[in-house]
């Protein structure tokens, strides 16, 4: 390859590697292989969570129909049909499942891990150790999570919102939920524990020459979302804390009124939940930003429209992200000034958003577009989360949230965001990073496949919702069709679920490719994307240390359509090229006139 | 070029403000944990018709300040390079916490016994969890990594601190 000068830095000797099994694949301090621990770890979980989706949609179509296939085995005392408190108990785990234990995994455990040392020009994390124990601590609340269905009275049954009284002793008398809150609060350790590591390796390990305003957009949505983590995952922590104590030490914050003197309120319990839960959408959508930010430069072969900006709007969603909770509180009768403050600030948020919004559009427009399959999803995040966005500003609009409140509607537009954007920004991060993870690049006509199958229904999955809701169905209903109001939903509930089963078998191809291209996908090339950033001037995969020497950065992160890079014969340029030294000679052809 | 002890040196020197970032962050986010249960405490005072609540017997102030001695006590031996001696102070205020804690309930200010009660338990005992968790590293790390030992022996002095003032004096 005739590549332009390349400089680096030595850094003296390099660490060794491992070589038992144990400490090499289960109990390693590698990034790399953190990463791809959390990222096995989150999909598991985003497929039981999916499977869980899968029910509660059979139960909305079919309502008291047994289960076919799987009913017997997993409602056998009513018969194979999904009882009231199962329902519960699946809408419950799978978004408890979907939020805390696939999506974050997979997205800021995972790529987080894999990417953020790599893409800043480091060797591994700043504390590798505390990386280790991050994963663990992760595995560990998966653990007491899953453990909760295997006790006295089942697991939880509160809503993965989990608010007071239905998560206090007097709506949950089992200890499942007992075992939910532990759960989220190792989750939670786990998350800061991350978010300290993150933090300090983009504050301090960053390659030479690499200044802020050079960090790919990805790294800045990591380390922004790193930031939220720390400072807010602790205040999930605290209402853990004390609905905990509520629950075992026998403390009444969150019960209201049932000894004289106790001044609980179980409104406080959604203060501090919906404090960290405002900022926790955008814990899970920056890392996503980020990713599409980057890779819409990429396939359109352009710099990112307006970098600086971009960045500007990523900081002012993450300021605004902190004074905007109350728009998930309207009807608790909070007082009207505060509810039009919390009103205007959500409002306000719209507009960082719509930049990075522009900024993506302004990217691919007139750009030299590639299509493979990473592109297709990012696409496809720009057009579910600019719906997804639009439908929140009803929400965030008092007098229609006091209609849209509980409704489908949410139900909609959050999953447009949390389910739909952020699937299609992790299925862009797997298909784009594989390559560089396994040293194997995934099959193109199958991911294709799996895009299309993915897209389609899901946008009429949700589309649906923000229809049914719109028209009053209210979320979390087991059984819709006894109330006569809504009877006449049923067709629509059914065409939805109908989506979602196709939804749900189309990701069966990316298993298949995943697994499949694991095994016998064709090697991947150092850069096979021919993009700058340096994740891809090292091997696919990266050896343990990543960089034989410390990459010198010279340049920013998007450097395609590069006038200088002509002379080599492509269109991009790497982060450690230098094109100064040497006068590229021009051919007479290339001169404009 | 460097020479190699050069660059030895240079690192350890990185890897030492690294950790400092790291627990500053950590610091940070501990901050918030008692920030939010603070937060609930003002809410749960706000709303209650008085304070401290109608009949809960007095807080024992006085055992709870003579605690803080000890804490205090810990964070000049760390500053003073002794250890041991801050080890020994860290675990004699956990044992007073403990004793505090059963004469409270046996008083009927326990955790389950009003809103007085439940904040301080809630707040204490986190408090104490941290104290646990820098007497762990204190034994772990022996006299290595004092500046960061102290750093977070003065902010668990702090936050006691806080706490201290704001459950039982205000």
């Amino acid at each position: 390859m005739s590549a332009g000068k390349v400089a680096a830095s030595d850094e003296g000797e390099l660490p060794p590697e491992p070589t038992g099994f144990w400490r090499r694949w289960v109990f390693s301090l590698d990034h790399k292989v953190i990463g791809r621990q959390f990222l096995f770890l989150g999909l598991a979980f985003l497929a039981v969570g999916g499977l869980m989706a899968m029910l509660i949609r059979w139960q909305l179509a079919s309502p008291g129909v047994p289960v076919p296939v799987v009913g017997k085995l997993l409602f056998g005392p009513s018969g194979g049909v999904i009882s009231p408190v199962a329902y519960t108990a699946l809408f419950t785990m799978h978004g408890t499942i979907m939020i805390f234990f696939a999506v974050t995994p997979i997205l800021i455990g995972g790529f987080g891990n894999f990417c953020l040392p790599l893409l800043v020009g480091a060797r591994d994390m700043a504390f590798p150790r505390l990386n280790m124990a991050s994963f663990w601590t992760m595995f560990a609340a998966t653990a007491v999570l899953t453990a909760s269905f295997f006790v006295p009275l089942g697991p939880p049954e509160a809503g993965w919102t989990a608010y007071a009284t239905l998560s206090t002793a007097i709506g949950a008398p089992g200890p499942g939920q007992t075992l939910w809150v532990v759960a989220i609060y190792l989750n939670g350790a786990s998350s800061v524990m991350g978010a300290v590591n993150y933090i300090t390796t983009v504050l301090r390990l960053r390659a030479p020459g690499m200044t802020y305003l050079r960090l790919p957009l990805t790294v800045w949505g990591f380390f922004l979302t790193s930031i939220l983590n720390a400072l807010f995952v602790p205040v999930l922590a605290a209402a853990m804390v004390l609905l905990f104590f509520d629950r075992v030490l026998g403390t009444q914050f969150f019960v209201a009124g049932t000894t004289p003197g106790a001044g609980g309120d179980p409104i406080l319990y959604q203060h501090l939940f919906w404090l960290f839960g405002h900022p926790e959408v955008y814990i899970l959508i920056l890392p996503a930003w980020g990713i599409v930010g980057d890779l819409l430069a990429f396939f359109a072969r352009k710099p990112v429209f307006g970098y600086r900006v971009t960045v500007g709007a990523l900081v002012g969603v993450v300021v605004l992200s902190c004074v905007v909770y109350g728009h998930h509180m309207f009807t608790t009768g909070m007082s009207p000034l505060l509810g039009e403050s919390f009103m205007l600030l959500t409002m306000i948020i719209s507009v960082p958003t719509s930049l990075i919004v522009l900024s993506w559009l302004g990217t691919v427009w007139r750009g030299a577009i590639r299509f493979p399959t990473p592109m297709l999803f990012c696409l496809g995040l720009v057009f579910t989360f600019g719906v997804g966005g639009l439908t929140g500003l009803y929400l965030a609009d008092i007098t229609a949230d006091l209609y849209l409140h509980d409704t489908y509607f949410v139900v909609g537009h959050f999953h447009l965001i949390m389910a739909a954007a952020l699937l299609m920004s992790l299925f862009a991060a797997t298909y784009f990073w594989f390559p560089k993870m396994f040293g194997r690049m995934m099959n193109e006509p199958l991911g294709k496949l799996h895009f299309w199958l993915t897209f389609v229904p899901l946008n009429v999955v949700f589309f649906g919702m923000l229809a049914i809701g719109y028209q009053g169905m209210q979320r979390r209903l087991y059984d819709p069709s006894v109330y006569d109001f809504l009877k006449p939903l049923l067709p629509w509930n059914r065409a939805v679920s109908h989506a979602a089963y196709l939804l749900g078998a189309a990701q069966l191809v990316f298993v298949v490719n995943f697994f499949w291209s694991l095994a016998r996908g064709p090697r991947a090339a150092a850069n096979p994307w021919e993009v700058g950033t340096l994740e891809w001037t090292v091997p696919s995969p990266p050896p343990h240390h990543n960089f034989d020497r410390i990459p010198i950065v010279v340049r920013g992160p998007h450097e395609l359509g590069h006038p200088a890079a002509r002379a080599l014969g492509r269109d991009w340029l790497s982060q450690t090229e230098l094109e100064g030294d040497t006068p590229p000679p021009r051919a007479p052809t290339e001169e404009p006139a | 070029m460097t020479s190699p002890a050069t660059t030895a040196r240079r690192r350890e020197v990185d890897a030492r403000i690294d950790a400092r970032v790291g627990l500053v962050v950590f610091l940070g986010a501990t901050a918030m944990l008692f920030a939010a249960l603070l937060l609930a405490y003002a809410i749960v005072r706000a709303q209650a018709p008085a304070w401290p609540p109608a009949g809960a017997p007095p807080f024992p102030r006085g055992a709870a300040a003579a605690n803080t001695l000890a804490l205090v006590a810990a964070s000049i031996a760390l500053r003073r390079g002794r250890p041991r001696a801050a080890l020994a102070f860290g675990a004699a205020f956990l044992a007073a916490q403990g004793a505090l804690w059963r004469h409270l309930v046996a008083i009927h200010l326990g955790p389950a016994a009003g809103a007085l009660g439940e904040v301080f338990f809630a707040l204490s005992v986190l408090h104490a969890l941290h104290v646990a968790g820098g007497l762990l590293a204190l034994a772990w790390a022996g006299p290595a990594r004092r500046g960061l030992l102290t750093l977070y022996w003065d902010f668990v002095l702090v936050l006691w601190l806080v706490v201290y003032l704001a459950v039982c004096v205000l």
